[in-house]
């Protein structure tokens, strides 16, 4: 029986070394000194935080301080001590009480070595204590925390955190998201809380209003929250994120005393400050459906259009103002301004254009306006043209459009148009009077008559025609052959109907002369030699080496010799002998040029 | 091949190409039942009667297009000079834009397009008979550099006037004839702001939809507008009264 007891008091005490636990309470021998360290809460996800109180109690005026050694992968903040003196029966006790936050940064197990404390020749410590550090909420063993408004806390709840949240993570272009930045607290905030805006690149945003406060319950837990609203209208389309927010504040930390009968029992208050930053979030952003509506600019909301005319009359030369104004849920302050239009309006100017918003909703909600003024120079009336306001209901995934009735005005006489009228303005020009005849007659299109088409054509083909011929011409005259050609043509067109006139003025022996001249010149172009002034036996044998046959020479021999014959030949036989002479010479001539034209 | 000849064949060319050339215009994209509303003859002065009607009424867009369309058959009478000034200058103060600078051709060398056609084929053909002569003649040079440039300027003067027929028919000129005219995106392009043109507006049209048809300002497309915001200047005579009846 005593070994069964003996055993299980070993087993005990060998649990209580070994096994880590969230609380210990270490005392010296001799009692004087004890050490007391409590860890809660001890299990957390990473970024939250646990507390680690550190009690330490001496008998007598010595009071040793402890420290926690750094731990691995938690950040050690020392939030604050509080001192306690008594003094019972004589004897005096010295308390304190320290306060670490841990945050953990990873998941994991993490162990708290022993903490020591000596005064004097008494020692004291403590056992090693476990924080888990896991996502899953797993809580185990904490203490629960002392009800707070006759709520109670269960293990493992946060006493303070942070969140973010969207009313929709998938959105259209430029529709509305409401981004709700929330701080819940079990613990009292002290002071404002300084926070820092998320990063929202690519998204338009409108804050809405002031923090909200109010209180919640979460999982049967009752918290303090603090709400900040924005609004953000998404300016691209694709994934977008939303980044961190940071929040930092103080809180009262209250720390029960350890002895009920000290100071009166009033726990004591640490002050700690806390700095929590929130998870970004991926938003989706769809592009608005194709084929919009005319009219529409890009406005994405539930809108609604009115149009507003000062009044069924105006006086010529005083504007006359029409408003438009859309209200609706969206980005009011990118709408842009409908078009208005009027009809017999001299002039018009944008008189102004306001908007309002209204942040205190859940929503942002807004109202534009937008105000032309319209002038009439003369009476009559203008007519405010119905105006068209278009824009995409992302709730009902189309498009809408609201158009405007158009609206009438009655333009009086006005002051300026009253004195002037009856007579014309001074310096203005004076239409021209109406023409008594008709016409001139014409084409109005463009388009070339067809008679100037062929003039031109005609012009172009028929200079081209001439260069071309005068160039074919020039090269003729660049050819030896040719020019030899030419002038046998003369000889023939020039001497020889000289020498028929020779004849026919009855002077034969003049024109055999001009003949037989004529005749050698043409032996000259044809073989391409020059006979002139050379005997007829040089002249013969010349020819007769430029390829002149012999028959021919004996044809032009004859020739010669009935042409000198005639020439001293009796006065009335010389007649008809040169004309049949000069006939032969201008065969013989004529039969040179065929054979230079082959 | 004798000179004569080769004259004789020259001739005979153009006695062929002449009309082949005058043909070349069936080429053309003018529908027949277009050159039936086009081709006739209007009257300047009926115009002119309808656009200084239209200015007394105030329908100064009426007023420009008839008075155009008038200057175009008439353009160096200075009646229909004097009232298109006024009635352009009473569309740009209805428009409010008074302070616009007006460029109006200088009085002396205006040609309507009919002239203009006949006087760029009549200083071709005057270059290219001296030109021609010259060179046949074996005349002085420059008597032949004289014609030549003559006939380049003739041919070049008819091809800058070609040129302006082809982008007349490609995008006619144009008149805004309602006081206030909206000129937007087609319904299949993205939204953007409409532009409004006023009352006597000088345009020119381009491609059709349906009962739109874009406007083109400084060769550029500027949007789309109901076709009956607008008067073609070469339809003008359809809407004179003599044409009515």
């Amino acid at each position: 029986m005593i070994g069964r007891a003996a055993l299980i008091a070993v087993a005990f005490a060998i649990s209580a070394v070994a096994i880590p636990r969230a609380s210990w309470c270490g005392v010296s021998a001799s009692g004087a000194l004890s050490i007391e360290a409590t860890l809660e809460p001890d299990h957390v996800a990473p970024g939250e935080e646990a507390t680690l109180t550190v009690q330490i109690r001496s008998a007598g005026l010595n009071l040793p301080d402890v420290g926690v050694p750094p731990l691995p992968g938690v950040a050690v903040q020392r939030a604050g001590t509080a001192q306690n003196f008594s003094m019972v029966q004589g004897r005096v006790e010295r308390t304190s009480t320290t306060v670490y936050r841990l945050i953990p940064r990873t998941e994991g197990v993490v162990t708290v070595p022993p903490l020591r404390v000596s005064v004097g020749r008494d020692h004291a410590e403590t056992a090693p204590l476990t924080l888990t550090v896991s996502r899953a909420s797993a809580p185990r063993g904490t203490a629960p925390r002392p009800p707070r408004g006759g709520a109670t806390a269960p293990a493992g709840t946060p006493e303070v955190f942070v969140k973010a949240t969207v009313d929709r993570p998938r959105v259209y272009w430029n529709q509305q998201i409401v981004l709700s930045l929330k701080l819940y607290s079990r613990v009292d905030i002290i002071g404002d809380v300084d926070w820092k805006a998320p990063s929202t690149t690519g998204f338009w945003t409108e804050g809405l209003g002031p923090p909200r406060q109010r209180r919640v319950t979460l999982n049967g837990v009752e918290y303090a929250m603090m709400e900040i609203p924005t609004a953000l209208f998404p300016t691209r389309t694709g994934t977008l994120t939303i980044g961190s927010a940071q929040m930092r504040f103080r809180v009262a930390r209250v720390i029960q005393p350890p002895d009920p009968w000290s100071m009166l029992a009033i726990p004591e208050v640490v002050p700690q400050d806390m700095s929590l930053t929130s998870d970004p979030i991926k938003i989706t952003v769809d592009p608005l459906p194709p084929r919009p509506p005319p009219g529409f600019q890009g406005a994405v909301g539930d809108f609604s259009m009115a149009l507003h005319v000062d009044g069924p009359t105006a006086r010529a030369g005083e504007p006359i103002l029409a408003r438009a104004t859309i209200r609706g849920t969206g980005n009011v302050s990118t709408i842009r301004d409908p078009e208005i239009r009027a009809a017999g309006a001299a002039r018009q100017y944008v008189a102004g254009t306001s908007t309002r918003l209204d942040r205190s909703g859940d929503r942002l909600i807004g109202e534009r306006e937008t105000d032309i003024a319209f002038v009439a120079d003369d009476p009559g009336a203008v007519v405010i043209l119905p105006v068209r306001f278009a824009w995409f209901d992302p709730e009902a995934r189309r498009y809408r459009s609201q158009s405007s009735d158009s609206a009438k005005v009655q333009v009086l006489p006005g002051n300026l148009t009253e004195s002037l009228a009856g007579r014309p303005t001074p310096g203005a020009p004076v239409p021209a009077a109406p023409r008594r005849a008709r016409g001139p007659f014409g084409r109005l299109t463009l388009d070339p008559p067809g008679g100037s088409a062929a003039l031109v054509g005609f012009s172009v083909l028929a200079y081209a025609a001439a260069v071309a011929t005068a160039r074919a011409r020039r090269r003729q005259h660049r050819d030896p052959r040719f020019v030899r050609m030419q002038s046998l043509d003369s000889l023939i067109a020039r001497d020889l109907a000289r020498a028929k006139a020779l004849v026919a003025q009855k002077e034969p022996a003049r024109a055999a002369v001009l003949a037989e001249s004529a005749l050698r010149a043409g032996a000259g172009y044809r073989f391409n030699v020059d006979v002139a002034g050379l005997p007829r036996a040089e002249m013969f044998g010349k020819l007769r080496a430029r390829g002149a046959q012999e028959s021919g020479i004996a044809a032009l021999e004859s020739l010669f010799e009935s042409l000198e014959g005639i020439a001293y030949a009796p006065p009335e036989t010389r007649s008809a002998d040169a004309k049949a002479a000069i006939r032969a010479v201008s065969d013989k001539l004529g039969r040179y040029r065929r054979d230079l034209a082959r | 091949m004798t000179v004569a000849r080769r004259v004789r064949l020259a001739l005979a060319t153009l006695a062929l190409a002449v009309p082949l050339a005058a043909a070349g215009r069936a080429g053309d994209t003018v529908t027949v039942a277009e050159k039936v509303t086009t081709d006739a003859r209007a009257d300047a002065a009926a115009l002119y009667h309808a656009g200084s009607d239209a200015l007394s009424r105030g329908d100064t867009g009426r007023a420009v297009a008839f008075l155009l369309a008038a200057q175009r058959i008439d353009p160096r009478a200075r009646d229909i000079r004097a009232n298109l000034a006024i009635a352009q200058a009473r569309a740009e103060d209805v428009q409010g834009a008074a302070g616009r600078e007006r460029v109006s051709p200088p009085p002396g060398i205006a040609l309507s397009p009919e002239e203009a056609w006949w006087v760029a084929a009549l200083i071709a053909l005057a270059g290219a008979l001296v030109g021609g002569l010259a060179a046949l003649r074996r005349a002085g040079r420059g008597l032949f550099v004289f014609g030549t440039v003559a006939l380049a300027l003739g041919v070049l003067s008819w091809g800058t006037l070609l040129l302006r027929a082809r982008e007349e028919q490609r995008h006619p000129e144009a008149v805004v004839v309602v006081p206030v005219l909206e000129v937007g995106p087609a319904p299949d392009e993205q939204p953007r702001s409409p532009y409004l043109l006023g009352g006597g507006e000088d345009v020119r049209l381009g491609r059709t939809h349906g009962d739109l048809v874009e406007i083109r300002v400084s060769g550029n497309a500027i949007g789309w507008a109901r076709r009956s915001g607008l008067w073609r200047v070469a339809d003008a005579a359809r809407y004179t009264p003599a044409e009515s009846r």
